[in-house]
């Protein structure tokens, strides 16, 4: 059975109402994608890129939508912060959801600023116990709000919290059990933070629960020797393409797309990146490994 | 407080303080946020204020974008908004900038940016106000595109502002004093932006507070203007022409 451009279909097509492989939606790729069908089957929005009352952002965002799937992913839920949710900034989510209809909408495993200020950076949680209770609640509660499961990505991180008494892949399997919502997995993220804090990124993925992986993130990131900085501004390092077959091999096919927010090259440079990740999609998820990948 | 919030708290700190406040609850590169925070913000700034940032310079603008970050710390959710207090800002701060001219072109660009993604609106066509009996005229109302705006300006800094916005290396003369008003509004997808005659601006201003059409031909003839039926009646003309007015 073939996909597109002559690729193995993905298989899983339990896996929620996206198929193939997706990149993020970024303004100097608006009109590739008005003139030219592209070799890309979603799109990827930042949500609050499109919070806006009108003009181009939603005018561009609307006219794309007609052609490509969508999924929402947002930068400033906040969600593991200690106050209060901004129901506000919640509304405004759903009001664009009911826009464009997204596959699902998703946002970051961290906290982005308290006081009613925000620092617009996903920063890092403390692997407590009251931390992660404190999370689930939330995650509760923003699901109740906009009636669908909740997407939540791994971030990369830069330090850890003394106070820790999880693992990162600890915390997020007790969050996904306790909350139900469903992940983004990361995978350059697993790879950034695993050289940052020198733990074994195969763990991180073996410990996942399989099963509540909706999409896959892969992007390129700045490689400091000692540790690595998640830039999301050069092409996608070998490892981490190991690291997505090894991911792939484990928890089966899941959509997939890259990151690219920085030295935004050509459309055609990050679709031929893209095609990277359908062969090893194929190689890993073939006919015959159908039922180990589904 | 619980332990969340005030290890979030001294995090936040941290970060704010340029590490004066250490955060001790951390292991690790702490720095990598610090330098985040500061360098993201500042970009945002230059995103929304681009004609400003070439005007002053990359350390210039880093030390105004720093100096306006520890005043007004961003409280939105989109980083689209951060510097909507920097008009303000400036004006109660004039040292922080090394012109007073500067002080106009960051009027200029937050107008600009504003029109850029405010509300559509679908403008007045001429064809709406044909159908107007000549005895409802003076009653008349109108409203300006939800992206329209009124800038009160004390420097002549279009050309600069223009000039800038073209080419950031462009070499560009001293701007004089000239107290005058400029409107910036959104045709179809394109910001605009034009310069007013004290007159226009007079008639802009009844108009966007709410003046009828009655309201505007006496702020002209206020204005000195001895034919002001048939001016009001030109500018209306022109406002339709260019797409300031929102068909209601």
């Amino acid at each position: 059975m073939s996909g597109m451009n002559g690729f193995p279909a993905p298989t899983r097509p339990e896996n929620g109402t996206l198929a193939g492989f997706g990149l993020g939606l970024r303004t100097p790729h608006y009109q590739d994608f008005i003139k030219a069908p592209q070799r890309v089957d979603w799109l990827e929005i930042i949500s609050e890129n499109y919070l806006v009352d009108g003009g181009k952002p939603l005018y561009y965002l609307d006219r794309i939508r007609r052609d490509y799937p969508m999924v929402m992913h947002g930068v400033s839920l906040s969600i593991g912060c200690a106050d209060p949710l901004d129901l506000a900034y919640l509304g405004q989510i759903r009001t664009l959801a009911e826009r464009i209809e997204p596959a699902w909408i998703s946002d970051h495993i961290c906290w982005t600023g308290t006081a009613s200020l925000n620092m617009h950076d996903l920063l890092p949680m403390p692997y407590t116990r009251q931390a992660l209770d404190h999370m689930v609640a939330r995650v509760g509660q923003v699901q109740d709000f906009l009636g669908r499961p909740l997407v939540l990505e791994n971030a990369s991180t830069y330090v850890t919290f003394r106070s820790d008494e999880l693992t990162e892949w600890d915390f997020i399997g007790e969050l996904v059990k306790r909350s139900g919502c469903e992940l983004l997995l990361d995978v350059n993220n697993v790879y950034v933070s695993s050289v940052n804090h020198g733990f074994a990124p195969h763990a991180f993925i073996d410990a996942i629960p399989a099963a509540t992986v909706r999409q896959i993130h892969l992007a390129g990131h700045e490689d400091n020797g000692d540790h690595i900085i998640d830039t999301h501004d050069h092409p996608i390092v070998d490892p981490v393409w190991d690291l997505y077959a090894y991911t792939l091999q484990r928890i089966g096919w899941v959509p997939t797309m890259i990151e690219r927010d920085d030295h935004i090259p050509p459309l055609a440079e990050l679709v031929a990146e893209l095609d990277q990740a359908r062969r090893i999609a194929a190689e890993v998820c073939t006919p015959a490994r159908e039922v180990a990948c589904a | 407080m619980n332990e969340l919030a005030a290890i979030q708290q001294r995090f936040q700190r941290h970060l704010m303080s340029s590490a004066d406040e250490v955060c001790d609850d951390i292991r690790g590169r702490m720095e990598i946020y610090v330098n985040a925070y500061w360098g993201r913000l500042r970009e945002a700034l230059a995103d929304n204020y681009p004609v400003l940032c070439r005007a002053l310079g990359d350390d210039a603008f880093r030390e105004l974008a720093a100096a306006y970050l520890r005043a007004h710390p961003s409280n939105h959710r989109s980083i689209r908004w951060f510097g909507n207090n920097l008009v303000d800002f400036i004006t109660r701060n004039p040292d922080v900038v090394p012109h007073p001219a500067l002080l106009d072109l960051a009027r200029m660009d937050w107008a600009m940016r504003g029109a850029f993604d405010a509300a559509d609106a679908a403008p007045l066509r001429f064809g709406d106000l044909a159908a107007v009996a000549p005895e409802q005229w003076a009653d008349l109302r109108f409203r300006p595109v939800p992206s329209f705006r009124l800038l009160q300006l004390d420097w002549g800094i279009e050309g600069l502002w223009h000039t800038l916005n073209e080419n950031e290396d462009a070499q560009t003369d001293e701007p004089q004093t000239h107290a005058h008003t400029m409107i910036v509004w959104r045709y179809g997808l394109e910001c605009r932006w034009r310069t007013v005659s004290d007159t226009e601006a007079s008639a802009l201003r009844t108009m966007v507070d709410g003046g009828c059409f009655a309201d505007i031909c006496a702020a002209l003839l206020d204005a000195g203007d001895q034919d002001a039926a048939t001016s009001a009646a030109n500018l209306l003309r022109a406002w339709v022409d260019k797409g300031l007015l929102a068909r209601e």
